[in-house]
């Protein structure tokens, strides 16, 4: 299968890079709502798989 | 999936998305983020307008640009993405407020058969952890 086809038949879809997101990496972005999903999480933990 | 979706980008580890959606209010630039949550191999979903003038995200703002599945199934897109980068992780996602919430869990049941195929979804109730299924209420999901 050629790499088009492997790309086409892929669950997957193609996305682009945009260096213009690196300044963003490591930020709290939402900060609020990561302590909140924290805070739910250690209450109730994860379901058992 | 093939629903209607918006073209997005990301960065090299693929937990920040980019896309901007187009609609009666004009075109807005959307930022979707997976965050390292405490424990290790759970990632918080969250996304919301992004103004890249001052590096700021809104995800409580209404922008009423009559794209709203759109711009989920583009998040959903990236669910794909993220999760072919980070395999076995959990992801928490809740909206915003208790009438997000409950459109995205319209959204999820909507097209639960279809996203059995690739993920395991849970909602959270008093007993947590219970399987999402359709007509039970449930949030977080």
């Amino acid at each position: 299968m050629t790499t088009i086809e492997k790309l086409n038949k892929s669950k997957t879809p193609i996305v682009k890079i945009d260096k213009s997101l690196d300044k963003l990496k490591g930020k709290n972005l939402f900060p609020e709502k990561l302590a909140k999903a924290n805070e739910v999480i250690a209450r109730v933990g994860l379901p058992k798989k | 999936m093939k629903l209607p979706r918006y073209e997005y980008s990301t960065e090299g580890e693929a937990e920040l998305f980019k896309f901007t959606s187009e609609g009666n209010k004009g075109s807005i630039k959307k930022l979707v983020v997976y965050s390292q949550m405490l424990q290790q191999d759970i990632y918080n979903l969250a996304f919301g307008d992004y103004d890249e003038a001052t590096n700021s995200l809104d995800d409580v703002l209404i922008t009423n640009n009559n794209d709203s599945q759109k711009v989920l199934a583009t998040v959903a897109y990236t669910l794909c993405v993220f999760t072919d980068k980070h395999p076995n992780v959990w992801v928490y996602a809740t909206g915003s407020t208790s009438i997000r919430t409950r459109l995205y869990r319209i959204g999820i049941t909507t097209n639960i058969e279809t996203i059995r195929g690739d993920f395991k979804i849970y909602g959270l109730m008093k007993m947590p952890g219970r399987n999402l299924k359709k007509g039970r209420i449930m949030k977080p999901f």
